[in-house]
């Protein structure tokens, strides 16, 4: 007669794919095998894990259709089961898992679709309070405002990829009226945000991208604002500051008290 | 809380429920969904001006030989302290070993070591939350050979040692006692009536393992024949409660969902007219 | 303050005085609002396949070729090398 805790061992090595004929005899079996019994446990976490990865990695899903996918997710959800139950939270290794998954390398940009989805995710459950915004900097001496460092907002994640990202989301989408996009459209950045009633992406030009990544790795805006200009001598710093403003893509500066 | 009928409430009906707030007992959330600051439950702490809310939590994992997750039960205990809902419950089961979860509600030995474990896990979640929480019955798909109490017995010791209530899934016993050989009326011999709270209705499937039809709790469809049929018999002998119409799979209009809720009310009230005409 | 600190000091000043009207510009264009309606919900249900197949997994090699959009997506390096 097992212990709880051997139990509950041999039931996790055995959903995890172990074969484990310790648990088998420790189940009732009639005219249904005890393994029959079992593996609709094994199934159900199988399946039921792939489901919510779809649900969160929605872009990928359409993008390698249902039957792929639910194959790639399996084959995760076994290497990675969740620590947590909150089904919305779960996934966090799988943009690196897509990336080294061998059957999917012929398609170079579904992990930064997968970053992409995730992002979103995160951004739809985070917070919408602490936001800044443009008066919240008003009336900082020129001195100041070139050190300033501004952190990102809760769920305002930098997607930057080789390829089209953006593009190749809306060619995506179920009824779609995008037609085929080329890789060849190069490189993409978005900054995903969360809005009030939902979680939103905007296309940013790689100089803005550069602004932002340099102040989400801790750059002041004078620093953000050259690392913008060494990618493009014309980037409009002006009307870019004040677009990221307006999208309330930064936090709310630290209280000082 | 008044013994009405009410719906699960999934987002895809969120926005449907918040714009026309349409009639029905109570709404009950899964715990779970609600724990981060996202729009959803912005508008589900809106639709407490509506309606009486039920907390439902699926990942406590109470049957766990370590124990609920700390950071998770304190997450829980937030939505529940901000929500104030009328009911909170989870289930019979266990679903976290070594750190991982794994969705799915598992079954626990029916053993006065499991019980020990149930209990002191149940409790502690009682006194973080200051509240009786109701414990759910199981679907089964297997028992233990060293089980030593039935089911009932072990619920009915649980609610005994820990002062929890008990919620009652109807198509859960209809499904256990079908997939283990048991008979579902007798299953209901002896429970502690003042202890149940809740009553569960949903759909299941049919499906085969070796062979043999094997039922499973997918909620994917109406209320079978056979669980209304049972449902009467609860209700006949433990009396009427709040009752719950839960639909996960091949989630139907809304307006399926109310009609099938309604048609729960209809029996919990039969029964209170059948109640009266005998007194 | 030599001119390049002078300038980028004053377009970021200029940033924060733009009118409400051309920021709200900036906030609609190249946005691809959707997006997500939380879908994820936890579940006490069963898969209602759990009981049918008597294999635990599809081995990678027999869906080994993607069937969605991604047909709308071409060349780049696939091509290319």
């Amino acid at each position: 007669m097992p212990g709880l805790r051997d139990l509950q061992a041999a039931f996790s090595a055995y959903l995890k794919g172990e074969d484990r004929p310790d648990l088998a005899d420790a189940v009732v079996a009639d005219t249904i095998a005890a393994s029959a019994r079992l593996r609709i446990h094994r199934h159900h976490v199988a399946e039921s894990l792939a489901t919510a990865l779809g649900a969160t990695f929605s872009t990928v899903q359409a993008i390698v259709g249902d039957q792929f996918f639910r194959a790639m997710a399996r084959t995760f959800v076994v290497q990675d089961l969740p620590r947590q139950p909150v089904m919305a939270e779960y996934g966090a290794g799988f943009p690196a898992f897509v990336g080294g998954y061998g059957p999917a390398t012929s398609l170079p940009y579904l992990a930064d679709m997968a970053r992409l989805d995730w992002a979103l995710n995160m951004a739809f459950h985070a917070p919408l309070e602490g936001r800044l915004t443009a008066p919240d900097l008003t009336g900082l001496p020129a001195e100041r405002l070139l050190g300033q460092k501004l952190a990102l907002a809760a769920g305002s994640t930098l997607v930057w990829s080789p390829y089209p990202v953006d593009r190749i989301w809306q060619a995506s989408r179920p009824g779609a009226t995008v037609g085929a996009v080329s890789l060849e459209e190069g490189p993409a950045a978005v900054i995903v945000l969360r809005r009030p009633e939902e979680a939103t992406f905007v296309s940013l030009s790689l100089s803005e991208a550069a602004f932002v990544r340099a102040l989400d790795g801790g750059a002041s805006l004078e620093e953000g604002a050259e690392a913008a200009f060494s990618v493009d001598p014309a980037f409009d710093l002006a009307s870019s500051f004040a677009r990221l403003l307006a999208l309330e893509a930064f936090a709310a500066l630290q209280q000082i008290c | 809380m008044r013994p009405v009928a009410g719906i699960g409430l999934r987002s895809p009906h969120l926005a449907e429920i918040a714009r026309d707030t349409p009639a029905t007992g109570f709404l009950e959330i899964h715990a779970e969904n609600y724990l981060a600051r996202s729009p959803a439950v912005l508008t589900v702490e809106r639709l407490r001006r509506d309606y009486e809310f039920s907390v439902h939590a699926v990942g406590l994992s109470l049957g766990s030989i370590d124990g609920p997750d700390e950071a998770h039960l304190g997450r829980v205990a937030a939505l529940i302290e901000r929500l104030q809902p009328a009911l909170v419950s989870d289930h019979l089961s266990w679903s976290i070993a070594g750190g991982r979860y794994f969705n799915d509600l598992l079954p626990l030995p029916y053993t006065e070591e499991a019980l020990e474990v149930v209990v002191r896990n149940v409790d502690r979640l009682q006194r973080r939350l200051g509240r009786q929480v109701l414990i759910e019955n199981p679907s089964c798909y297997l028992s233990y050979a060293h089980s030593t109490l039935s089911e009932p017995e072990f619920l009915s010791e649980l609610v005994c040692r820990s002062g929890c209530g008990l919620l009652l899934d109807a198509n859960n016993i209809v499904v256990t006692a079908h997939n283990l050989r048991l008979d579902a009326v007798a299953w209901l011999d002896g429970l502690p009536a003042s202890a149940i709270g809740e009553y569960h209705l949903a759909g299941h499937a049919v499906n085969d393992a070796d062979g043999e039809p094997i039922l499973i709790d997918d909620h994917g469809s109406r209320v079978s024949q056979g669980v209304w049929a049972f449902f009467d018999e609860i209700v006949r002998r433990y009396g009427p409660r709040p009752t719950l119409v839960e639909w996960d799979t091949d989630l139907p209009a809304l307006d399926i969902l109310l009609d099938e809720a309604a048609r729960a009310a209809r029996a919990l009230k039969v029964d209170a007219e059948a109640d009266a005409r005998a007194a | 303050m030599n001119t390049t600190r002078f300038a980028i000091a004053s377009a970021l000043a200029a940033a924060l005085v733009l009118p409400a009207a051309a920021q709200a510009q900036g906030n609609m264009e190249k946005c691809y609002g959707i997006a997500k309606a939380g879908k994820n919900d936890c579940q006490t249900a069963k898969s209602s396949c759990a009981g049918t197949s008597k294999t635990d997994a599809q081995p990678d090699a027999w869906i080994s070729v993607p069937k969605g959009a991604c047909d709308k997506i071409i060349g780049g390096k696939l091509t290319a090398s």
